[in-house]
Order: C-alpha cells, then structure tokens, then sequence
C-alpha cells in the first residue's frame, strides 16, 4: 500500500508543482526536523527523512559549527551513514559555546540541500538526571553518598564533573512522622555527613542537581529511608 | 569602607550639581543609601527561574530568525583587557544599548514573553543606573562600540541576532554582576 500512496503523492507533487520546474524532479528532498537531544550533557543530533516515502538505500551526511566562526566540519563517523540520528557529544563539548548542526542527504548520486539545527545550547538544553543515593548510618548521623549522573566527562586533574558541569547538589530529609521535607545540604560534595537529626525517629533522604547558572534542578532521585537509633 | 565614605563625601561636596542629582536618586530609593560598592552588582534573586527561562525561551524563537551563524555578539572577547571589577560596568553598557538601540525600537515585535523580559531587564539598568567605575573607561568602550558597530552592521538581521542572544546577555550579566 505504501509506495503506491507514495507514487501517487509523487503524481500529485509533480502535478501541482509542474514538472517543468528548473529543479531536477530527481533532486533529494533535505531531511526534516534536524535537532539535538541531549541527556547529561551527552548530545545527539537527530533528523527524520526529508520524503515521504524513504528509501532504503538513502544515506545521511553530518555537519557542525560553532555559532560565531566560519566554516562547518564534517562528521567523519556520520558521513554515509543510514541511521538518523548522530552523537555529537566530543564536537559540542564546550559549555562556553553554542552550536549547529546540519545534515543533508543522498540518492542516486546527487545531494540535497542541507537542512539546519536551531542554534543548540548544550548548557541550556540538556536534561540533567538526579544524583544517585546512598545512605549510610554512624552513630546519630546520617552519611550520605551521591553518584554523579553519567556525564560523558569523568574527574580530570584538578577539576571535578560537578565544577566543570556547573553543577550541585541538594539533599533533602524527610521526617517520616511529620512528614516534613527540609533542605539540608547544598553544594558540589558527593559526601556529605548530616548531624543534627533527632534521635529515635525514622528519616527518608531525597536529591537532586542543580544547576545555578539556570536556576534549575533535575527530578528527584529515589528515596532513601533510615531509622536512626 | 570609612575611606570609601570619606572619599564619597568629598566627592559630594566637589560637585555641587553632580551632589544635586545623587541626591534626589537616593531619595527616590527612599532615602536608602547604597554603599558604592554595591552600585556595580544585582542581587542574586533578580535571575530567578521564571524569568530566566522566559528569557531564554524569548531568544531561542528569536534565533530560529537569525540565518546568519557566523557571528556572534555576546562572547568572552567582549572582557578583552577588562578587569573582573570592571565587567559588570561593561556589561551595564551592553544592557543599556540592547535596550534603548534594539528592545524598545523592537518591542512590539510578536515575540513569546517580550514584554516580560523587556520589562526585567528594564529593571536591571535601573538596579545599575549608578554603576560607574573610577578610572578611565576608555578600553571598555572600545569592546562594546565594537559590538555596536557589528549589530549596525548587519542591520534588521543585527536587531534579530541581539534578541537572539538575550540568553548570553542574562548570563553573561549574572556572572559578571552578581
């Protein structure tokens, strides 16, 4: 069913259009909704097929820049490839920088146009996850131990994901018999020693990152209950 | 800060009519006296989350506009030679020509949250109206008439592109004021 509606879509097109456009009727459309999606800062261009009707056979060619300088780049890993989607991850690694992306296509020898990300900010745009949590009890306190999220930098000399990320932590305790949630910790640590809970009672701890810069925080972790003695 | 006062004072009484006009700022704060040195920053909750991300917002619908992704206007350059206690006195200038040169020329531009964001940053150069610097600001000038002249360069499109970069103007003022 599908090709035949396609054909007819074809039909149509060239009918409405007329054929007798200077456009070669066999020029590839450029693919569609070309943009970044990206998680924890790790970015990854995506794009659909520009016709209705994709071929198989159709292979996919990536480009990028920094906004402000000249010239794009090619993707060496993205050039003729089938899949639609590109990790752009190490080329957009700049927190200071914003970028584009672009991709075109190609069929039967000959390439379209190019089609162009929006302007991609990858500070802005990411979706940070929440830290996860651990809770370990010392006595009458409460040591809690985050795990970053997956960011695609690790601890280089000297400087921290949390610093270079721009980002920190909130810890939040949940006193199980009021059912009060107060903030505890603020920072860049991923261990943090919480003394002054109330003995004998039972307490559920929270996180999330935040991110300053943005005045924005991440969803919740899972929780993570304790009774202290 | 009693050296800061002493020199305030004297530089009061020097400047009878200059003395006049701080005056009558002060009492249109009601009478409460900024410290100078708190005349070069903004207060950490004037970038709160709403506003932010209607700023933000506003400059990423403007982008989609702006075809031209070789220049940027809003960079580190713009610091170029400038001290850190100086940078938020640059970047007062910067507000203050995005405002009067483009945001209120444009404003009735059919843009998500506009007016809200005009109205904010609005109030930032009133937050910054008696941010000064005492030396000579003579290469502070020079980095932002170099973007002047880029932004007149490009004309309609440098209009749109400055919008477009309200998200950099918003942080860039944060990192340098707060």
């Amino acid at each position: 069913m599908m090709p035949k509606h396609c054909s007819l879509g074809v039909l149509i097109h060239l009918f409405l259009t007329g054929v007798a456009e200077s456009q070669p009727v066999h020029k590839p459309q450029k693919p569609r909704n070309v943009q970044f999606q990206s998680q924890n800062f790790h970015n990854i261009l995506h794009w659909q097929p520009g016709s209705a009707c994709p071929d198989n056979s159709s292979v996919y060619f990536v480009q990028y820049k920094i906004y402000g300088r000249y010239g794009w780049k090619n993707k060496e890993d993205c050039w003729g490839i089938q899949e639609l989607s590109c990790d752009l991850t190490n080329e957009t690694s700049d927190l200071q920088e914003l970028y584009y992306g672009r991709v075109s296509t190609a069929w039967s020898g000959k390439l379209s146009d190019w089609s162009i990300s929006p302007r991609f900010m990858p500070l802005w745009e990411t979706k940070i996850d929440p830290p996860m949590v651990n809770i370990t009890r010392i006595n009458g306190s409460l040591l809690v131990i985050l795990q970053a999220p997956n960011f695609p930098l690790r601890d280089q000399s000297g400087i921290s994901v949390e610093n270079y990320y721009q980002l920190k932590y909130r810890i939040f305790i949940i006193n199980s018999l009021l059912e009060k949630e107060q903030k505890v910790y603020e920072g860049a640590q991923r261990v943090i020693e919480i003394t002054t809970l109330t003995p004998r009672s039972s307490f559920c701890v929270v996180a999330e990152t935040y991110q300053p810069m943005l005045d924005r925080q991440s969803h919740r972790s899972r929780k993570r209950c304790v009774g202290i003695l | 800060m009693a050296v800061l006062q002493k020199s305030m004072r004297s530089w009061l009484m020097g400047n009878l009519v200059a003395g006049g006009l701080l005056l009558m700022i002060l009492m249109m704060h009601q009478g409460t006296a900024l410290p100078i040195s708190s005349h070069c920053s903004i207060n950490e909750s004037e970038f709160s989350s709403y506003i932010t991300n209607r700023t933000f917002i506003l400059a990423a619908q403007a982008s989609l506009a702006d075809n031209n992704t070789d220049v940027r206007l809003i960079v580190d350059h713009l610091f170029h030679g400038v001290n850190m206690t100086e940078r938020c006195y640059l970047m007062k200038q910067v507000l203050n020509f995005t405002l009067e040169e483009v945001l209120l020329p444009q404003s009735d531009r059919s843009l998500p949250y506009m007016n809200e964001v005009v109205g904010f940053l609005k109030n930032l150069r009133n937050k910054l109206s008696l941010c000064h610097i005492e030396d000579d600001d003579q290469h502070i000038q020079e980095n932002v008439q170099h973007l002047k002249d880029t932004v007149k360069m490009l004309g309609e499109n440098g209009e749109i592109k400055v919008i477009g970069e309200l998200n950099l103007l918003l942080l860039f003022l944060r990192t340098a004021c707060v």
